[in-house]
């Protein structure tokens, strides 16, 4: 380690030009963290409960799309009349991944309505196992079904690179994907904040989070709302889940990698700020690259890690949260 | 009905007649039930009595089945030996892990901090080789205790079980004392408990060392049950194995420990059994326990005191 | 009344034979007249489940052999057992069958860790097992990766990790002028028991492995990996890597002009990758894998295999989509090996007589893999050589013997 890190600071001029590189790779990466810490932010605002079972959600968002797809595009070309001069103008994938974001916004609201409700009352550790059971018998009827190979997410349009900028003969490049990625969170994080802040919607959650007990004395049906947020965290949640599997590939496994990935980025930013996720995603997507590059690539796994430790035992609020400790 | 609490002593006792009707196979599951059980009562003095949503128990074990391992293979000492060692390795880890709470984190914060302290002690194993094989795994010898070589799950059977009923006997001798009062106490009211003059910060330091020590010794009879240590084993899925334990066993429950154990252990076995459900483990697995939350909220221990109050954990004497 | 004498003569004597080789095969155990019972044990669930379908390479070709009428009037009787690739629950899956199934033998076990943790136990109770994992010091011996004999009763048909990974180095090492080589792998045994020979290798060999970087499972881009190996500057990239990852590496490699050849494992399907990775500039010529077999899959020489995957197996244990994977194949190779042992070792069948049966594979042609199947009683892994897959300029599939040493 030690010898690594002398190679390092004496080749350190050589490495600076691939810097923008990894900031841009790092961002792109970032962006996928950004969207689950957001879905995770999300529902936990309304419902001030952490989903220890999001991993598994998101990935069954990305295999939605994927069991979805030929379902589609089969209807689009039987259906001859009206649908067919729909497909002319949208094409299948948007159509599929319109439909997994309702699927999973219905699986959502269900498992909220049905699972997690009737023991809101309980402990928080039964919700957390009850999150945590529910994502492993998704993970593994997904298994079970599609687990015995490798497939390939459906992709909209070809990958392509781009080179964004040039500093000393080394391109920085950045693919089709990862820019639409960049798109979509920034699109996502700016209708949340807005849906959060001006509307009522916004508000009415805004009271649930501050007391449930009290929004619902004066007359918000709290179930419903609760209902609701999670239907939306896991639509965002199963975006986020068709990015990782246009960038990886369909893998049930994905959860747990998804959710440790997601906690820290919420740590970073500050739980329950959706800013704070966001930022929180791309920082830890830099520091990912640049630690694997400078450092050893040993350390990519473990940045989420040591993130979360140092954070909550330097700064436990994070970067724009509110409290997090106890104080006694 | 009254019942005399000394029938417990009847447990024991009828299960050292176990290896005469089961064969290695069977034996070598009740073993593993045995290892968890210590698992269980380990992570419930955290999570059950002191009320913490502490996760870091899965590094607790694989600290604990890794000392053993380390020792027995680098030092060449017999495995009896590296027991006590390995749960103060265990100890050792769970003062570590006590820190944050110490600082004040608290509920998810801590669940999270904790899950990533694991996952973290897991990248540790795989990058110290020199000590642990790293990504290869650790082979461990066959286990010996006073030179006498454990060949079979009989024999390991009975060190196991001896073992596991000091163990919890000592356990629950601790929770029933003043020290187990004072957990409870924070675990239903810190801030009243610290302002009734019991020193909270020393008693969460306690009984993460305490939870860690127990593990420990778990983890060490983990690697001389399974004999090939590598870092897969102690993932997330290790986690969620040890959480269901205690949930679907009852949370702060001795009993509960021990039933959770039992039926997380056996369930995989039972679904073995049917050829045709190969594959299916791990949904059914799921689904089972968001039954059990559902219906049995407070675990199985709920439903047995129910059935006789004698199974009812007991935190002062009368 | 002679020829009632006769008759219950014929048929005293007929019981006695009866009763006599009953008795023969009830002192094996796994073995009547008429069956031999196989368990095979497999990640059906768990972290692994890709490598599921190695499993049923060899069921389909233990099907097939039934149906031909099995071997001397014995029909396979194959249990499936649920490994999880975990250590825990792999031991129980495999006592499981020794002590409650009272199996013959054990075969196909892909995980490593298992394997190793099951070892003790198979010693101890004289069973076969044949499996394709790739840890080396699990079946090797002083040449196969080991330091000793081989355990006698464990063997590999097919070749360990030490071969597999061996024959990945000396590839790349006969392309003219290689010095450097990186290496990208996960850190699990399996990725390990691949890399870990072939840099030993590729050191024995005068070249230099510059880079030795890691790749965790999930991880969704390879910036980090391919950037470092950018600035060493090296000759040839060994990616002991499962198929999602293998394929995240080749884009990248792709996207930042890598420009050197990668080498993968068998952990992936050739035909799969080069679809995923969707782009003929990042493979062609670039990408080269491990092939076991004597011809391309798909190929007319290997179309019987397809058939039988295709008739023996249901309709969930094949893929989806598209044909058998190189899997599948892998799990054919190791059953024809298995069977071939049964073959060899005649009516009276013991354990013993069995693993003396498989040390007369020598130079065995089993009609699939790239070598021919020796195992002495010195060596039990059985083939010690593979070809590579590549693809030409084209895009054409090529099987390469060495490098740009095509087959055909």
């Amino acid at each position: 380690m030690i010898e690594q890190i002398q190679s390092v600071l004496t080749n350190w001029d050589a490495m600076l030009p691939v810097l923008p590189q990894l900031v841009v790779s790092g961002i792109a990466i970032g962006m996928l963290y950004a969207l689950i810490a957001l879905s995770m932010t999300i529902l936990y605002r309304a419902t001030t409960v952490v989903n220890f079972g999001h991993g598994d959600l998101v990935m069954l968002g990305a295999y939605a799309l994927f069991i979805l797809m030929p379902m589609v595009t089969f209807n689009i070309a039987v259906e001859s009349s009206a649908l067919g001069l729909l497909a002319s103008f949208v094409p299948p994938f948007l159509v599929a991944l319109i439909l997994s974001l309702f699927v999973l916004f219905a699986m959502g609201y269900i498992i909220h309505r049905v699972f997690i409700w009737p023991i809101l009352k309980g402990p928080h550790l039964s919700l957390a196992l009850m999150a945590i059971a529910i994502g492993y018998a998704v993970r593994g009827v997904i298994r079970k079904e599609y687990g015995k190979e490798v497939l390939q997410m459906p992709r909209p349009f070809p990958e392509q690179e781009f080179e964004v900028f040039n500093w000393g003969g080394i391109g920085t490049y950045m693919t089709l994907d990862e820019m639409i990625f960049c798109g979509v969170v920034i699109v996502m994080l700016l209708v949340s904040y807005i849906v959060f802040s001006k509307t009522r919607f916004g508000q009415i959650v805004q009271a649930m989070f501050q007391t449930q007990r009290g929004s619902s004395l004066v007359g918000i049906n709290v179930m419903h709302y609760n209902n609701l947020i999670w239907g939306v965290g896991c639509s965002l949640g199963a975006l986020g889940g068709v990015m990782l599997g246009l960038a990886l590939a369909l893998d049930p496994d994905v959860g747990v990698w998804t959710l440790l990935r997601g906690f820290a980025a919420m740590t970073l930013g500050g739980f329950g700020s959706l800013y704070g996720a966001v930022i929180g995603g791309l920082i830890i997507g830099i520091l990912e690259k640049v630690l694997g590059v400078f450092i050893s690539t040993a350390f990519i796994e473990i940045t989420c890690y040591l993130v979360i430790i140092l954070v909550l035992l330097i700064r436990p609020k994070g970067l724009f949260g509110q409290h997090a400790t106890l104080r006694i | 009905m009254k019942l005399n609490r000394s029938i417990f002593w009847i447990f024991p006792l009828l299960v050292l007649a176990l290896p005469l009707v089961l064969n290695q196979y069977l034996q070598y599951v009740v073993n593993l039930i045995l290892v968890y059980i210590l698992v269980g009562v380990g992570f419930n003095i955290v999570v059950g009595n002191l009320g913490q949503l502490a996760f870091s128990n899965v590094a607790f074990f694989g600290i604990g089945a890794y000392a053993s391992g380390i020792l027995t293979t680098q030092l060449g000492m017999p495995w009896w030996l590296t027991v006590i060692p390995a749960g103060l390795c265990g100890a050792l880890a769970g003062c570590a892990a006590s820190i944050p709470a110490l600082r004040g984190v608290r509920l998810f914060y801590l669940a999270i901090m904790t899950l990533a302290f694991g996952e973290l002690m897991r990248w540790l194993y795989i990058r110290t080789p020199g000590l642990t094989g790293g990504s290869m795994g650790l082979t461990v010898p066959e286990p010996a205790v006073f030179g006498w070589m454990l060949t079979t799950e009989y024999h390991k059977f009975y060190v196991f079980l001896f073992i596991v009923v000091v163990v919890v006997i000592a356990t629950s001798r601790l929770l029933e004392s003043r020290i187990g009062r004072a957990f409870l106490a924070i675990k239903n009211d810190e801030n009243a408990a610290a302002a009734m003059g019991i020193p909270t910060g020393q008693y969460f330091l306690l009984a993460f060392a305490l939870s860690g020590f127990v593990v420990g010794i778990g983890g060490s009879m983990y690697a001389a049950l399974v004999g090939h240590l590598s870092p897969e084993d102690f993932d997330l899925i290790q986690v969620i194995l040890h959480f269901a334990i205690i949930m679907v066993g009852g949370l702060g429950s001795l009993i509960g420990s021990i039933l959770g154990s039992i039926l997380i252990t056996a369930t995989p076995e039972v679904i073995r059994h049917f050829e045709w459900l190969v594959g299916s483990e791990e949904w059914i697995f799921g689904v089972s326990i968001i039954v059990v939350i559902l219906f049995l909220p407070r675990g199985l221990s709920s439903l047995l005191a129910k059935v006789n109050s004698i199974f009812k954990d007991r935190y002062y004497r009368n | 009344m002679n020829a009632l004498q006769k008759s219950l003569k014929t048929a005293a004597i007929a019981i006695a034979i009866a009763s006599v080789s009953g008795f023969a095969a009830a002192a094996e155990r796994g073995i009547t007249d008429t069956s031999i019972k196989i368990g095979n044990i497999g990640p059906f669930s768990g972290k692994a489940a890709m490598f599921n379908p190695l499993n049923y390479g060899s069921v389909a070709y233990m099907r097939y052999v039934n149906d031909m009428g099995g071997v001397f009037g014995r029909k396979f009787d194959v249990v499936l057992g649920d490994t999880a690739c975990a250590q825990a629950k792999g031991i129980a899956a495999a006592k499981k069958m020794i002590y409650d199934e009272k199996v013959f033998m054990i075969t196909v076990n892909p995980c490593s860790g298992v394997a190793m943790a099951i070892k003790p136990t198979l010693v101890k109770e004289g069973m076969p097992w044949s499996g394709v994992s790739a840890n080396p010091k699990i079946t090797g011996s002083v040449g196969s990766g080991g330091t000793s004999a081989p355990p006698k009763y464990m063997f590999h048909v097919t070749p360990n990790g030490y071969f597999s990974g061996m024959t990945m180095g000396k590839f790349i090492m006969t392309k003219p002028n290689t010095k450097k080589i990186a290496i990208v792998a996960h850190t699990n045994d399996w990725a390990r028991g691949y890399c870990d020979p072939a840099i030993d290798y590729i050191e024995s060999q005068g070249a230099e492995v510059v880079l030795d970087t890691a790749m965790e499972r999930g991880s969704t881009d390879a910036t980090a990996q391919v950037l470092q190996i950018k600035t060493k500057g090296v000759d040839g990239v060994l990616g002991c890597l499962y198929q999602p990852e293998l394929v995240v590496l080749l884009k990248a490699a792709h996207k930042y002009k890598l420009n050197t050849p990668i080498i993968g494992a068998l952990g992936a399907d050739f035909g799969q990758v080069v679809q995923q990775v969707g782009n003929a500039k990042a493979v062609n010529g670039v990408f080269f894998q491990g092939h076991l077999y004597k011809d391309k899959i798909g190929s007319p020489a290997l179309e019987w295999g397809k058939q039988i995957l295709l008739k023996y197996l249901t309709k969930d244990e094949l893929p989806k989509t598209g044909d058998p994977t190189h899997f599948y194949y892998f799990g054919l190779f190791n059953g024809i090996g298995v069977v071939e042992g049964f073959r060899r070792a005649g009516r009276d069948l013991t354990r013993d007589t069995y693993i003396k049966a498989i040390e007369t594979l020598s130079d065995y042609d089993n009609n699939i893999s790239a070598g021919r199947v020796t195992i002495t009683p010195q060596q039990h892994v059985g083939v010690s050589d593979m070809y590579f897959n590549g693809l030409d300029k084209d895009g054409n599939e090529v099987i390469f013997s060495s490098w740009g040493k095509a087959l055909h």
